[in-house]
C-alpha cells in the first residue's frame, strides 16, 4: 500500500478549508485513505492509500481533489487536455522520439508547466509523486520513469533516442564527473539501482535538447544542469518514458492535474513518434486517451441490492468526480482525465457505492438456505485428536516451514524428496515440513524444563515431492506423536498405537524396517490393508544428540489420509 | 480464633487428648507413650504450634550413643577382649599372631585388647612369648562392655543414664564420625520441650466433649467395605483446603480449539469447509484472481517460490485459456482486461500458497449455487518474522454464491460474522481495495476490550474472476482476521506464540 506524507499548508490550501484529524478520518474512506499519523511538529500528515489501482490518489492534490469533489459535489475541470479530435497549441514545444528508442524504451512523452514558483513543499511533493508513480505504479521505473527539468534552459525540440552507452555522456546529478551512460550504471548510486533495467540492451535511453544539452539518462538519472530542479524555479518540463503508452499518458495526466491544482499553468508539448501508436504518430500531451465507460442500470441495482434512481446514480458519481448521465437503462460516464481504472462496469458500481455513501445501504441477511459441513479430513482429524487427548497427549501446533538443520541434518536423513524454497528469506524457513516428527523433536529440545513425562502430538499438514501429482508434490494430513521420559520405551508406544487403531476401527500389522531416525530393531512400519500408513520407533540416540535431547524418546507418525 | 477440632489430624488429636496443661511434651514421650514415630512427632509439633495449641518452652542438647554395625557384631560374638580371654581359658596359651589368626582379628585389635587384659591382671605374657589366662573370670571391663552393648542394642544410650564404669567404656569405645571401627557412635540430639497453650487446652476440652478420639477411619479400603468394619466407626473429616498436587492431563491446544470453534460456528451458519494443498501455482495463486502477472504483490519478494519442481506440469482447461484471455482483453467477462500478453510459462510457476482466497477460487468451478463455503488455510508470506508476521499463518476465508446476493447481503453477512464470531457491539463498513473484488468492503468492529479494529476484508468477486472460472452468479468473498481474535482469546500479543514449540507454555495456556 502506498504511503505518502503531505504538508499541512499545501493540503489545507488544496482543500480550501482546514480539517481536524477527526474530520479527516471521517472523510478519508471516500478516497480509500487512512490517516496513519499527524506529525504536528513537522506539520506533516501521514496518509496510507489502499487502492493500488488509483495512482491519482497518491499525492496531496489527488487526495484533496477527491475529498473536495465529494464535499462540494463538484467535478474538477481541466482545460489543457488535447484529444483525438482537438489538438491544443503546443507553441513550438516538441519532443521527438527517434527510431533507435524502439530498441530499448519505445515511448517518451512530456509537457511543461509555468506560472508558479517552486517552494520547498511543492518540490517535496513533486519528488514524492515521482517516487510513487515510478516505484509503485511503474514497477520500480521498469514501465514508468519520470523526470522534471528546468524548462527555461531547454532549446526545443527535445530528443529521445537509443544512444551508444559508451559514447553518450554527461555530468549526472549529485556528481561532478562527466561519465558515459555505461559508466553511470557502474558508478552512480542510481545507476547501480536502476541501470539493470536497460543494461542488456544494445542502446541506452538518452534525452537531450536541440542544443545538445543533456536532460537525462532515463530511467536512471537526470543531468546536473537541466535536470537539477530547485526551490525558486518557475518553469518546469516533465518527461515520462516507458514501455506502454497508456501508463505514461495516465502518469502525465495525473502530474499535470496535480500541478494545475497547485497553481501552475500547464503548457502542452507535441510528442512525435517515428512509428504508429494507438493514438497516432503525433500526440499532444497532456492527452485525454480514456474511452467512455458504461454500466447497465439494472446490473448496478442488482449488484448494490438497491433500486437507486438515475438521479441518485448521477449524484453519487458526481461526488466521486465522475461525470455521468443516465439514458434509458444505461449509465454513461466520462472517465476523469487522471483515472484509468474502469475495466468493467463493476468499477462504476463501486464508485456509485462510495459516492452514495456506504452507510446508506442497510445490511440484509442472505436468505439462501445451505447446509454447513466440515471436510471428511477434518472430521477424521477430530476423532484422532480426541483419542490422543484420551491417551494423555498434549496437542501442539507448529509452523510448516523450517531449516535444513531441523528437517535434514538433525534427523540424519538425506531429504531428497523434501520441498525446498527457491527464495528463502532466511535459512530458518528454507524447507516445507515433510514430517511432523522434527516439529515434535524441536519441542522436546526446548522443553527440558517442563515436568515429565512429555506426551505430545499434532494433527497437521506435511508436504513432500511426489512425481505422480501435477505439481510434483503432495500435501498430506498427518498425525505425529512423541513420548519422552526416563522410562519411556517401545512397549508403551506399542500399546498406544494398538489402542489408537482399535478405536479408529482399523486393522494393522507392524513390520520391521530400518530407518536412520530410529534404533535398529526397535522401529517398524505400520501396515494397514497392505498399505504402509505410518512409522514408529525409539528415536535414535544420534538423532537425540543432534537435537540436544537428553531423555529417552519414542515417536510415531501416521498418514491419516491413507487411513480415513 | 475459631478452630473446628474435627479438622485436626489424628496425630494432633491423640496428642491433645493425651497430655495435660502444665506437662512437658517431648518427642521421646510421644514415642514412649503413644507409639509415635519420630517423624509423626515432628508433624504433630509443627501443626499444633502453627495453630497455637502448643508452645515451645525449652530445648536441651542430649548426647546419645548408638550401636554401630561393629557393636552389633560384638554384642553377638563378644568383644575382642572377651573372646581372647575365652580362647586362652579354653585352649591354653597362644602367641598374639596365633590369637589373631584363630579369632580373625586385626593384630592391632588383639594388641590393644591383650594390653587391657594384662593391665587388669587376668592375663599375662608367659613363656615362649605366649599369652595365658591367669584368672577365673574375665575382668570387670569386659563385663561392663557386654552390659553396655546389650543396653545400647535396645535403644540409644543417654549419657546421663550411665554409671561411671559404663561411662568409661563408652568414652573409650565411641566416636562421633568415622565410627565404623568403634562399637558405638556418638549422636548429639536436641530435645525440644513443648507445653499446651490455653488454646490447646480449649481444643483438648472440645475434643473430649465431641468424643473425637483420633481413631476415626481414614481412607476407605476394600477390606473395610467387605468386612463392614466401617459400620462400627466414624470417618475422619479431611481438610478441604490442602494444596492439591499438579496433574498433567491430555489436552487440546487452545489455539486449535479456538479454530475448531470458528469452524463449527461457520458450519452452523451454513458454510461448507474447503481445503487444498500447500503448494500452488501462479495460476491459482494470482492469475485466477485477476491479479495481473506484473502485480506488485506477486513479486519475488512477496511470495515463496518452490525450487524443484519449479513449474506445474499443466493448468486445467478451459480455465487456463479463459483466465489468460480475460487478462489480455477481458474475454467475454464484460471487462477490457489488463491489456498485456499473458505469460503461459509464468502461470505454471509453483509457489507456496500466499492467500486463502486461492482456495475460494479453486472451489468456484465445482461450487453449488446457492452455496456457502469457507476454509481455514495455512498461507505463506515472504515476510520478516516478528510479533505481527509469521512465515506461515492461518487465513480464514470464504465465499457465498447466489442469484440474489449483492452489496446489502454482503453487509448483512459481515454483520453476522461481527456479531456471531467476534462478539462485536458495533460494526462499521468502509470502502476497501482488493484486486479480485469490486466493490470491496472492510469491516471494522468495536470490541468490548480492543476497541475499534479491522475484522476483515470482503467484496463481490470481479466477473473477471467468476466468469473465467465458469460461474455466472455474483459471488461474495470474505476473509476474517481470526488470528487477532485468537491472540485476544488466549491472552497473547505475539503471533509467533500461536505456534510455539514450548510444551510447558502450551500446557498452561487457557482460553478466555
Amino acid at each position: 500500500m502506498p504511503k505518502i506524507e503531505v504538508h499541512e499548508n499545501l493540503f489545507n490550501s488544496l482543500l480550501g478549508t482546514p480539517y481536524t484529524d477527526e474530520q479527516l478520518e471521517a472523510v478519508f474512506p471516500v478516497a480509500k485513505a487512512e490517516l496513519d499519523g499527524h506529525d504536528v511538529a513537522e506539520k506533516l500528515y501521514k496518509i496510507e492509500l489502499n487502492d493500488t489501482n488509483r495512482p491519482d490518489l497518491w499525492s496531496a492534490a489527488g487526495v484533496a481533489r477527491q475529498l473536495v469533489s465529494y464535499r462540494d459535489k463538484a467535478i474538477a475541470r481541466y482545460d489543457f487536455f488535447s484529444t483525438a479530435e482537438e489538438e491544443l497549441d503546443s507553441e513550438g514545444r516538441r519532443l521527438v522520439v527517434h527510431e533507435s528508442a524502439a530498441l530499448v524504451r519505445p515511448f517518451s512523452i512530456g509537457f511543461a508547466a509555468t506560472g508558479k514558483v517552486v517552494d520547498e513543499e511543492i518540490l517535496l511533493n513533486l519528488i514524492q509523486s515521482q517516487e510513487k508513480l515510478c516505484n509503485n505504479f511503474g514497477r520500480k521505473r521498469k514501465t514508468i520513469a519520470m523526470g522534471v527539468y528546468r524548462s527555461d534552459m531547454i532549446t526545443y525540440p527535445v530528443h529521445f533516442e537509443g544512444a551508444d552507452p559508451d559514447k553518450a555522456h554527461f555530468v549526472p546529478l549529485h556528481m561532478d564527473e562527466d561519465l558515459t551512460l555505461r559508466e553511470i550504471c557502474a558508478k552512480h548510486p542510481k545507476g547501480l539501482e536502476y541501470g539493470p533495467i536497460v543494461a542488456d540492451k544494445p542502446v541506452f535511453p538518452f534525452l537531450y535538447d536541440d542544443a545538445n544539452g543533456v536532460l537525462s539518462f532515463p530511467p536512471v538519472i537526470n543531468s546536473a544542469r537541466i535536470g537539477a530542479v530547485e526551490v525558486g524555479d518557475e518553469h518546469l518540463f516533465f518527461e515520462f518514458s516507458g514501455t506502454g503508452l497508456d501508463d505514461l499518458l495516465l502518469a502525465a495526466s495525473i502530474v499535470a492535474c496535480d500541478c494545475s491544482d497547485m497553481g501552475f499553468t500547464i503548457l502542452p508539448v507535441r510528442c512525435e513518434f517515428p512509428y504508429d501508436t494507438d493514438y497516432g504518430r503525433m500526440i499532444t500531451v497532456p492527452y485525454y486517451f480514456q474511452q467512455p465507460a458504461a454500466c447497465e442500470l439494472g446490473f448496478l441495482r442488482k449488484m448494490l441490492g438497491d433500486a437507486l434512481s438515475g438521479e441518485q446514480v448521477v449524484d453519487a458519481l458526481c461526488r466521486m468526480g465522475v461525470f455521468a448521465l443516465v439514458d434509458e437503462n444505461m449509465v454513461y460516464i466520462t472517465v476523469p482525465e487522471y483515472r484509468n481504472d474502469f475495466l468493467h462496469p463493476v468499477d462504476i458500481v463501486e464508485d456509485v457505492m462510495i459516492g452514495h455513501g456506504l452507510e446508506n445501504f442497510a445490511p440484509e441477511l442472505p436468505n439462501d438456505s445451505t447446509v454447513g459441513r466440515i471436510t471428511e479430513e477434518e472430521a477424521f482429524a477430530r476423532k484422532v485428536k480426541e483419542l490422543m487427548v484420551g491417551l494423555g497427549f498434549q496437542e501442539m501446533m507448529y509452523n510448516y516451514l523450517g531449516s535444513k538443520r531441523e528437517y535434514i541434518e538433525n534427523m540424519h536423513v538425506d531429504g531428497s524428496d523434501y520441498i525446498q524454497i527457491a527464495n528463502p528469506m532466511s535459512e530458518n524457513y528454507e524447507y516445507v515440513r515433510p514430517s511432523v516428527i522434527p516439529s515434535l523433536l524441536e519441542s522436546e529440545s526446548v522443553s527440558g524444563h517442563a515436568v515429565y513425562p512429555h506426551q505430545i502430538f499434532e494433527v497437521g499438514k506435511v508436504a513432500f515431492l511426489d512425481e505422480s501429482d501435477n505439481s510434483g508434490t503432495t500435501t498430506r494430513n498427518y498425525l505425529g506423536f512423541l513420548g519422552a521420559s526416563s522410562d519411556m520405551g517401545f512397549n508403551q508406544l506399542s500399546s498406544q498405537i494398538s489402542t489408537l487403531f482399535y478405536f479408529l476401527n482399523r486393522e494393522y500389522v507392524m513390520q520391521e524396517m530400518a530407518d536412520p531416525r530410529f534404533i535398529d530393531g526397535r522401529c517398524g512400519k505400520l501396515v494397514s490393508k497392505g498399505v504402509e500408513v505410518g512409522i514408529f520407533g525409539e528415536v535414535h540416540p544420534a538423532v537425540l544428540e543432534s537435537w540436544g535431547i537428553a531423555m529417552p524418546t519414542v515417536a510415531c507418525e501416521i498418514d491419516l489420509d491413507l487411513l480415513k | 480464633m475459631e478452630i473446628d477440632v474435627r479438622n485436626l489430624h489424628p496425630l494432633e488429636i491423640r496428642l491433645l487428648r493425651h497430655v495435660s496443661p502444665g506437662e512437658a511434651v517431648t518427642a521421646q514421650r510421644l514415642i514412649d507413650e503413644l507409639d509415635y514415630k519420630i517423624g509423626q512427632c515432628n508433624q504433630a509439633f509443627s501443626w499444633l504450634t502453627a495453630k497455637g495449641f502448643l508452645e515451645e518452652t525449652d530445648r536441651k542438647f542430649r548426647t546419645l550413643f548408638e550401636l554401630t554395625e561393629l557393636g552389633q557384631q560384638q554384642l553377638e560374638i563378644g568383644t575382642p577382649a572377651q573372646r581372647i580371654f575365652n580362647l586362652l581359658k579354653s585352649k591354653g596359651p597362644a602367641s598374639l599372631p596365633e590369637i589373631a589368626e584363630e579369632l580373625a582379628l586385626e593384630k592391632s585389635d588383639v594388641g590393644s585388647a591383650f594390653g587391657m587384659l594384662s593391665k587388669s591382671g587376668t592375663c599375662r605374657m608367659g613363656e615362649g612369648n605366649k599369652a595365658e589366662a591367669v584368672a577365673e573370670k574375665a575382668p570387670a571391663e569386659v563385663l561392663v562392655a557386654a552390659k553396655v552393648l546389650e543396653k545400647a542394642s535396645v535403644e540409644a544410650l543417654d549419657e546421663s543414664a550411665l554409671d561411671e564404669e559404663e561411662r568409661n567404656f563408652v568414652a573409650k569405645n565411641s566416636k562421633k564420625r568415622g565410627a565404623a571401627g568403634s562399637p558405638l557412635k556418638i549422636i548429639e540430639r536436641e530435645e525440644v520441650f513443648f507445653a499446651l497453650t490455653d488454646a490447646g487446652a480449649n481444643a483438648k476440652a472440645a475434643l473430649l466433649a465431641a468424643n473425637i478420639t483420633g481413631e476415626e477411619l481414614g481412607s476407605v479400603t476394600t477390606s473395610m467395605l467387605s468386612s463392614g468394619s466401617w459400620k462400627q466407626a466414624s470417618f475422619r473429616p479431611y481438610s478441604l483446603n490442602t494444596p492439591s498436587a499438579r496433574l498433567i492431563p491430555g489436552r487440546r491446544n487452545p489455539y486449535g480449539s479456538y479454530l475448531q470453534w470458528v469452524k463449527d460456528k461457520l458450519c452452523s451458519l451454513g458454510f461448507e469447509e474447503f481445503d487444498g494443498p500447500l503448494v500452488e501455482n501462479e495460476f491459482w495463486n494470482g492469475d485466477a484472481l485477476f491479479m495481473p502477472q506484473f502485480h506488485s504483490a506477486r513479486d519475488i519478494h512477496d511470495v515463496y517460490y518452490v525450487k524443484n519442481p519449479s513449474h506445474a506440469k499443466q493448468i486445467e482447461e478451459p480455465y487456463l485459456s479463459q483466465v489468460a484471455q480475460t487478462h489480455e482483453n477481458g474475454w467475454s467477462t464484460g471487462s477490457r482486461g489488463w491489456r498485456y500478453s499473458f505469460d503461459h510459462e509464468f502461470t505454471r510457476r509453483q509457489v507456496m500458497r500466499s492467500q486463502g482466497t486461492v482456495l475460494s477460487a479453486k472451489t468456484l468451478p465445482h461450487a453449488k449455487v446457492p452455496g456457502k463455503y469457507f476454509g481455514v488455510a495455512r498461507c505463506f508470506r515472504y515476510d520478516q518474522v516478528d510479533a505481527t508476521h509469521g512465515a506461515d499463518f492461518y487465513q480464514t476465508e470464504g465465499i457465498v454464491l447466489g442469484e440474489d446476493v449483492n452489496l446489502k447481503t454482503l453487509l448483512g453477512l459481515l454483520k453476522m460474522f461481527a456479531e456471531e464470531v467476534a462478539g462485536a457491539e458495533e460494526v462499521k463498513y468502509v470502502p476497501g481495495y482488493f484486486p479480485f473484488t469490486e466493490p470491496s468492503i472492510e469491516v471494522h468492529i468495536k470490541h468490548p476490550v480492543l476497541g475499534w479494529f479491522e475484522l476483515g476484508g470482503s467484496g463481490i468477486f470481479r466477473p473477471e474472476v467468476t466468469k473465467a472460472l465458469g460461474i455466472d452468479v455474483p459471488v461474495l468473498a470474505w476473509g476474517l482476521g481470526i488470528d487477532r481474535m485468537a491472540l485476544m482469546h488466549l491472552g497473547l500479543n505475539d503471533l509467533r506464540e500461536l505456534f510455539t514449540p514450548d510444551i510447558e507454555s502450551v500446557r498452561m495456556r487457557r482460553g478466555n
